[in-house]
């Protein structure tokens, strides 16, 4: 059966909450970022700002620099997240298919075979945009397409207000004449290596073959193959059916790049990550670090723990091997992300050998007697020496 | 009502019957397409019935001159489109920015003006916009800045009818859209005027008084006609009409569970019957 997929996109989300609640804000440049401190960095702006060349995580001196006349407002995540919660409370009576992304004024609708009930795709979304218009104050881009990659890349082609259909059997024919970059899918890593061959524009890597491509981007070759394509079958998950991930998260008072310090704190965020997986009898499978720079630039690695734990040793190790990765520059270190996904419920399995079942069954007994003390006695009633 | 408004057309009346809009997956399970047939496909299909169609979705979203020419090529050369102006012109004005919207407008239907397949502009106004001295300048410079092309007025309210607006609208040589819906207070009301020597536009929405303002397409056109309504239609209102123009169109709106292609036919072999088609 054809799909049917909706993508709403509140441009600049944070800042349009802003302006729901102070309509003076209209059409003024906003820069939303924590703090006035100086070394604060961007989290969101208005177009206006980012007409003026100001960009997520750039440093606030630097944006303020660039617009003088900004206002500029701390981020309330709570306002955000209460608008995002009504919106998504509009859109469910649509479909029970909706993906939502964290706070960010996404949200993909699967309305696959409700026309019967609910009339065509484009009726509903139209309907449902001047619904979140009229009781949310908010404006969103809407786009109709047969999947999420070409109904996000329509959304970023009429960015900030408008809509875009993409018909079915249509999805080559809208991408081709589109610059790589607003491509899902399309990474980072690929456009510099794209461009290195001076291809811009996705007609231009339409027109390449699989084993053309698999040359000089390996395994990246299959995905950037389809992206051009419009080819994505990926599903519209349920409503909080989201992938389950526990992550946490340190701002360094001033930034550094002391390597005790950062395995001080690493630490800290495994211990808090770990009490969180213990406390919903999970295990993570792969455990990825997330280190923001001094200058703006960020850096995320993964690593595979096997098999999969809940144990704070076993996590610091994987963590261990994954910000190894990450931390490559000597540019000091200004914000260090760990989240833990592929969650599962622990292996039963044991260890073939008694001898790493006794070290496992030790360090169980370890985080075991911890989660003990700090259950009858508070979070810091104990802690860990290298944490000190 | 006064219908006077007319000039006596020397070349037989040339009629065509179609529906409003042609994309709708349920038509597949009311077997007007047959099964499997893909959303890209189905104008073609379309086609094999019918030789015009009123585009729904420029109302929706603002026309492309690729996407419309790649549609155009899906059919044969002697089929013809009417297309519905774009809402940010009719519903959602901005008063800014409407005259740069009219020229992209402008632009994006320019494939169908070029091969001569645009049989008509559908500039269809909701019960909202009501005959106040602002709308009336609205709708004046509307039409000059659409001037040249076959420009067509549906309104929903009923204060627009009245004969000053029809002798306008005569003056312009723009169609005045009559349509078929419920009886219901306020609506604009069923008439046969002739504004234009060159086009007659008729859409038929359906009668269902309790759907019609749920705001759910699906209740709001769900309506099938009889025979009889189709008949009477014919003959009250398609004959004389067919006296006072060069040609007509007709359009069914009631999509739902492909009640409209259904109904669309059924007119065709009155009107053929009749020796109108």
């Amino acid at each position: 059966m054809e799909r049917a997929i909706i993508h709403l996109n509140v441009a600049d989300f944070a800042v349009a909450v802003e302006r729901v609640i102070d309509p003076r804000l209209a059409g003024r440049p906003v820069i939303i970022a924590p703090g006035k401190a100086s070394r604060a960095a961007v989290y969101d702006m208005s177009d206006e700002a980012y007409r003026s060349g100001i960009r997520k995580g750039m440093l606030l001196g630097r944006a303020v620099r660039l617009r003088r006349d900004a206002a500029v407002i701390v981020p309330h995540m709570d306002r955000y997240d209460r608008a995002m919660h009504a919106l998504l409370k509009q859109a469910l009576p649509y479909s029970p298919l909706i993906e939502s992304g964290p706070d960010d004024g996404h949200l993909f609708m699967d309305v696959t075979g409700t026309h019967r009930l609910l009339g065509p795709p484009v009726d509903i979304a139209w309907r449902l945009h001047r619904q979140i218009k009229n009781d949310l104050g908010l404006n969103p881009i809407w786009s109709v397409a047969p999947n999420k990659l070409v109904a996000k890349a329509a959304s970023r082609l009429v960015k900030p207000v408008g809509e875009y259909i993409v018909a079915s059997g249509d999805e080559s024919r809208a991408l081709a004449p589109l610059s790589l970059c607003l491509v899902p899918g399309i990474e980072k890593a690929d456009l510099i290596r794209l461009h290195e061959f001076n291809l811009t524009h996705v007609f231009q890597v339409a027109a390449l073959s699989l084993t053309q491509l698999e040359m000089p981007f390996g395994r990246r070759a299959p995905s950037i193959y389809k992206a051009v394509r419009g080819i994505d079958g990926s599903p519209v998950l349920p409503v909080g059916q989201s992938p389950p991930v526990i992550s946490v998260g340190h701002e360094f008072s001033e930034d550094t790049n002391d390597a005790p310090a950062l395995e001080r704190h690493m630490y800290r965020l495994v211990e808090q990550a770990g009490h969180s997986l213990r406390k919903r009898c999970l295990a993570a499978r792969r455990i990825g670090i997330c280190l923001n720079y001094t200058d703006g630039k960020r850096c995320i690695r993964q690593a595979r723990a096997r098999p999969a734990t809940a144990n704070d040793l076993d996590l610091f190790e994987v963590a261990g091997r994954a910000l190894l990765a990450a931390w490559k520059r000597r540019v000091r270190i200004r914000h260090l992300a760990l989240v833990c996904d592929g969650l599962v419920f622990p292996p039963a399995q044991m260890a073939l050998f008694e001898n790493d079942r006794q070290h496992r069954e030790k360090r169980a007994g370890v985080v075991g007697a911890m989660d003990a003390v700090r259950h009858r006695f508070g979070p810091g009633a104990i802690h860990m020496g290298r944490t000190l | 009502m006064d219908n006077t408004h007319s000039h006596a057309p020397t070349l037989p009346c040339r009629v065509r019957v179609g529906t409003s809009g042609y994309s709708y997956t349920e038509w597949i399970d009311a077997k007007f397409y047959p099964p499997g047939t893909r959303t890209g496909s189905m104008l073609a299909c379309y086609a094999e019935t019918f030789n015009i169609t009123e585009l729904n979705y420029t109302w929706y979203q603002m026309p492309r001159s690729q996407a419309i020419e790649r549609m155009r090529r899906k059919v044969p050369p002697d089929f013809s489109f009417a297309a519905k102006l774009t809402r940010t012109l009719t519903h959602d004005i901005d008063a800014d920015t409407w005259r740069k919207q009219a020229l992209q407008y402008r632009d994006g239907i320019a494939p169908l003006m070029q091969t001569r397949q645009l049989a008509a502009i559908l500039i269809q106004f909701p019960k909202s916009f009501t005959r106040t001295v602002q709308n009336r300048k609205y709708l004046a410079l509307l039409l000059d800045e659409l001037a040249g092309l076959p420009a067509a007025v549906e309104f929903r309210h009923a204060s627009w009818a009245t004969d000053r607006v029809f002798a306008e609208l005569e003056k312009r040589r723009t169609t005045l859209v009559a349509v078929d819906e419920p009886d219901l207070p306020g609506l604009f009301p069923c008439l046969d005027v002739v504004t234009s020597p060159h086009l007659f536009y008729i859409r038929f929405h359906g009668r269902n008084a309790k759907g019609w303002r749920c705001g759910n397409m699906q209740k709001q056109f769900d309506y099938h006609y009889s025979d009889a309504e189709l008949r009477q239609w014919s003959d009250l209102y398609i004959k004389p009409m067919t006296g006072r123009t060069r040609s007509g169109i007709i359009f069914f709106n009631n999509h739902v569970r492909g009640q409209a292609p259904d109904n669309a036919r059924h007119l065709i072999r009155i009107l053929t019957e009749q020796g109108l088609m």
